[in-house]
């Protein structure tokens, strides 16, 4: 439906006209784009009721899925994850109309072929340092499904790990999990820890562990894992 | 003219230091005292020979299996050995204080090589408090306790000692086989002197409960004297839950013959104290049975409760099978089994007969009356043994609720330390935690570690967004 410039025409008898009040080339450009940002909002509004649950009224895991392959990517692909992140999705498995919409304006998508060639974009601008250790804890936490849940049990932790560390610091995560599997101190990973890990792999040389220091404040399965490494390599 | 011997002399091989301190040689030693003075590291020589052998001998008898298996001969031969190092110092060493320093230094380091050694202090008093203190008189009574806290002292897990302490102090009031109350008081009055009031709060709990146990059974008489007449005398202690040490609940049908007057005591213990529960603690309680064997013969059976749901059943069998017993006692089966045998299988002691005689006691076994027991006395306990050190699963049980109970020991005291100074460090915390709790146990760094980790869970503190050593309180 037409927004009618006030100062178009003093037509008279138009029943829909708005405030006839002066209005500027700013005015007009405004009303133009934002015309266009209305059609951009309803495709976008369309494309998640094409994916979402017709009772919920949420896109659910069945409909990432089907998302997933209509782009071409692996539901268990990072970048999903990364996807989520820039929609600020809370509840793993599920977008909802306002998470779409947060995430798809933002990368100015309103198709999945668009949504689809934004994600290397994506994935650059996740990589970023600036952004990614949002990113490395908002991967943990939307991995906490129950309510009062804080930590997430090491089979999941490792999967995890791999997909958000695996590209970045490959040797780093190997030991890591390898050494997770096999000791019995810990079943779960708080975010504290998790947080820890990441601060590891940033500042401490590896596969040497030269400069770690197990007097600073390390988490202690951090202690644990440098102590099992250095009985390793001797 | 001394310093270039003073080595020599020393270490001579029959006559050195160590000969004479073994030999108790206090003129030789009180000479040599005096000549190394006169040297400018003399002394300090004679100190460092004395502390590695103390510290070696010490070592050795605390790592010896031997010596360990009979804790109050252990512990006796540890006072022992204080007691020679003290007269040294005081008769040749004319008690120099830095003697007396290193003396102690080299005490506190080998008693805590073995983690028994609270338990085994605590059954020395035990002993000593059950009997080994018998026409003692009171002056040597203090002498011994105050020995004996200067071993406590020593000790860097003291909160193991107070575990022990309460369970053979508990055993020792409820059987009643404390030779001296003010002896008991005593100590304890010691153990508050030395560690505070929280320390023996429940302690002095557990003989306030004797004591108004002792009016409530006076009060029950006075009121249910004229029911009783032929039927059992009860006799009943009613332990406040928290002071005592925690009893696993167990299951145990009593008696009949004893019913009735249990309830009477339930009813009036519940009339005069609204809004308390009462459970029978049937594996802490005795009773004495009057028996009368084949040719006639009385005897008074002190015995465990267990053992007198056992044994009452044989008033109306002659024979029973273990199962048939279990059925009706319902006291579990490990229990049962160490009832009945201590019932049927000890010289002396076997009220009963077992079928067939072997020595352990099986799922098939039948029991009888043994009417050809006999004994010279006319009293017989039969019941459980005093305090006993600790079998290796029973210890290792202890170990792990020792170590549940520091948890939140530790954690208060870094709550109250990161409160108190906002932000600190990881290395000062722990060493804040370590001097609040040392008068109670020495913590594990990476005990203290993992709670910290807990409350940053639990969000009552976050580490430091900038300097990653720090931690902050959370409001």
């Amino acid at each position: 439906m037409m927004r009618r410039s006030a100062c178009a025409s003093k037509k008279t008898g138009q029943p829909n006209s708005t405030n006839p009040i002066s209005c500027s080339p700013s005015d007009l450009f405004r009303t133009a784009s934002s015309k266009a940002s209305s059609k951009e909002m309803e495709r976008i509004d369309n494309l998640f009721y094409s994916f979402a649950n017709r009772s919920s009224g949420m896109i659910d895991p069945e409909g990432i899925e089907s998302l997933c392959s209509d782009m071409e990517v692996d539901h268990t692909d990072v970048r999903i994850l990364m996807l989520a992140w820039k929609m600020k999705a809370e509840k793993q498995g599920y977008f909802n109309l306002e998470e779409w919409r947060r995430g798809l304006k933002a990368l100015r998508v309103d198709t999945v072929s668009k949504l689809r060639k934004a994600l290397p974009e994506l994935e650059k601008e996740v990589r970023r340092p600036s952004n990614f250790v949002d990113f490395y804890s908002y991967s943990f936490c939307y991995c906490l499904t129950e309510e009062k849940q804080k930590s997430i049990d090491i089979e999941s932790i490792c999967q995890l790990l791999d997909l958000v560390l695996g590209s970045q610091f490959r040797a780093q995560v190997d030991y890591f999990i390898e050494y997770l599997k096999i000791q019995s101190d810990y079943k779960v990973i708080n975010l504290d820890q998790w947080m820890g890990f990441f601060r590891f792999c940033n500042e401490i040389s590896f596969p040497d562990l030269s400069n770690y220091d197990p007097d600073l404040a390390w988490p202690l399965v951090l202690d644990n894992f440098v102590e099992w490494m250095q009985a390793k390599q001797s | 003219m001394i310093e270039s011997h003073m080595h020599r002399l020393v270490q001579m091989e029959n006559s050195g230091l160590i000969n004479m301190i073994v030999d108790e040689k206090y003129e030789d030693l009180g000479r040599m005292y005096y000549l190394f003075r006169r040297v400018s590291n003399g002394l300090v020589l004679i100190r460092d020979v004395m502390t590695s052998y103390i510290r070696d001998t010490g070592k050795q008898l605390l790592t010896d299996p031997e010596r360990l298996k009979d804790p109050v001969d252990f512990v006796q031969h540890l006072l022992d050995l204080k007691d020679k190092y003290d007269k040294i110092i005081t008769s040749a060493f004319r008690n120099d204080k830095t003697f007396q320093n290193a003396l102690n230094s080299s005490f506190e380091y080998f008693i805590n090589l073995n983690s028994r050694s609270p338990e085994f202090i605590s059954l020395f008093v035990d002993d000593k408090l059950r009997k080994g203190l018998r026409g003692v008189t009171e002056e040597d009574v203090e002498l011994l306790l105050d020995k004996v806290m200067m071993l406590f002292r020593y000790l860097q897990e003291k909160d193991v000692f107070e575990k022990y302490y309460k369970q053979h102090l508990a055993k020792r009031l409820l059987s009643g086989k404390s030779v001296s109350d003010d002896a008991e008081r005593s100590l304890i009055v010691k153990l508050k002197t030395e560690c505070g009031y929280q320390f023996t709060s429940k302690l002095e709990g557990m003989f306030t409960d004797m004591k108004t146990s002792q009016d409530t059974m006076q009060g029950f008489h006075a009121s249910h004297g004229s029911d009783i007449g032929d039927g059992p005398m009860l006799s009943v202690q009613v332990l406040t839950t928290g002071s005592w040490p925690t009893q696993p609940i167990t299951t145990c049908k009593l008696p009949a013959e004893i019913l009735g007057i249990c309830e009477k005591f339930r009813n009036y213990y519940l009339g005069t104290h609204t809004g308390r529960r009462l459970s029978w603690q049937t594996n802490m309680g005795t009773a004495d049975l009057k028996a009368t064997f084949g040719k006639g013969q009385k005897h008074e059976l002190n015995v465990s409760t267990y053992q007198m749901c056992v044994l009452m059943l044989f008033n109306d069998a002659d024979r029973l099978s273990y199962k048939e017993i279990e059925q009706v006692t319902e006291i579990p089966t490990f229990d049962l089994k160490r009832c009945l045998q201590s019932l049927a299988c000890v010289k002396g002691k076997n009220v009963l007969r077992k079928e067939p005689m072997s020595k352990d006691i099986v799922d098939t076994d039948t029991f009888l009356f043994n009417d050809k027991y006999t004994s010279k006395f006319f009293k017989v306990k039969i019941g459980t043994v005093a305090a006993q050190r600790e079998s290796e699963p029973e210890n290792q049980e202890t170990r792990q609720r020792v170590e549940e109970d520091r948890k939140p020991q530790i954690e208060a005291a870094i709550v109250r330390i990161m409160k108190a100074r906002r932000v600190l460090d990881h290395n000062n915390i722990v060493a804040e935690v370590t001097k609040q709790l040392q008068s109670r146990f020495l913590p594990n760094p990476v005990v203290i570690k993992k709670r910290i980790e807990s409350l940053i869970e639990r969000e009552f503190l976050e580490r430091d967004k900038g300097d990653r050593k720090l931690y902050r309180y959370l409001a």
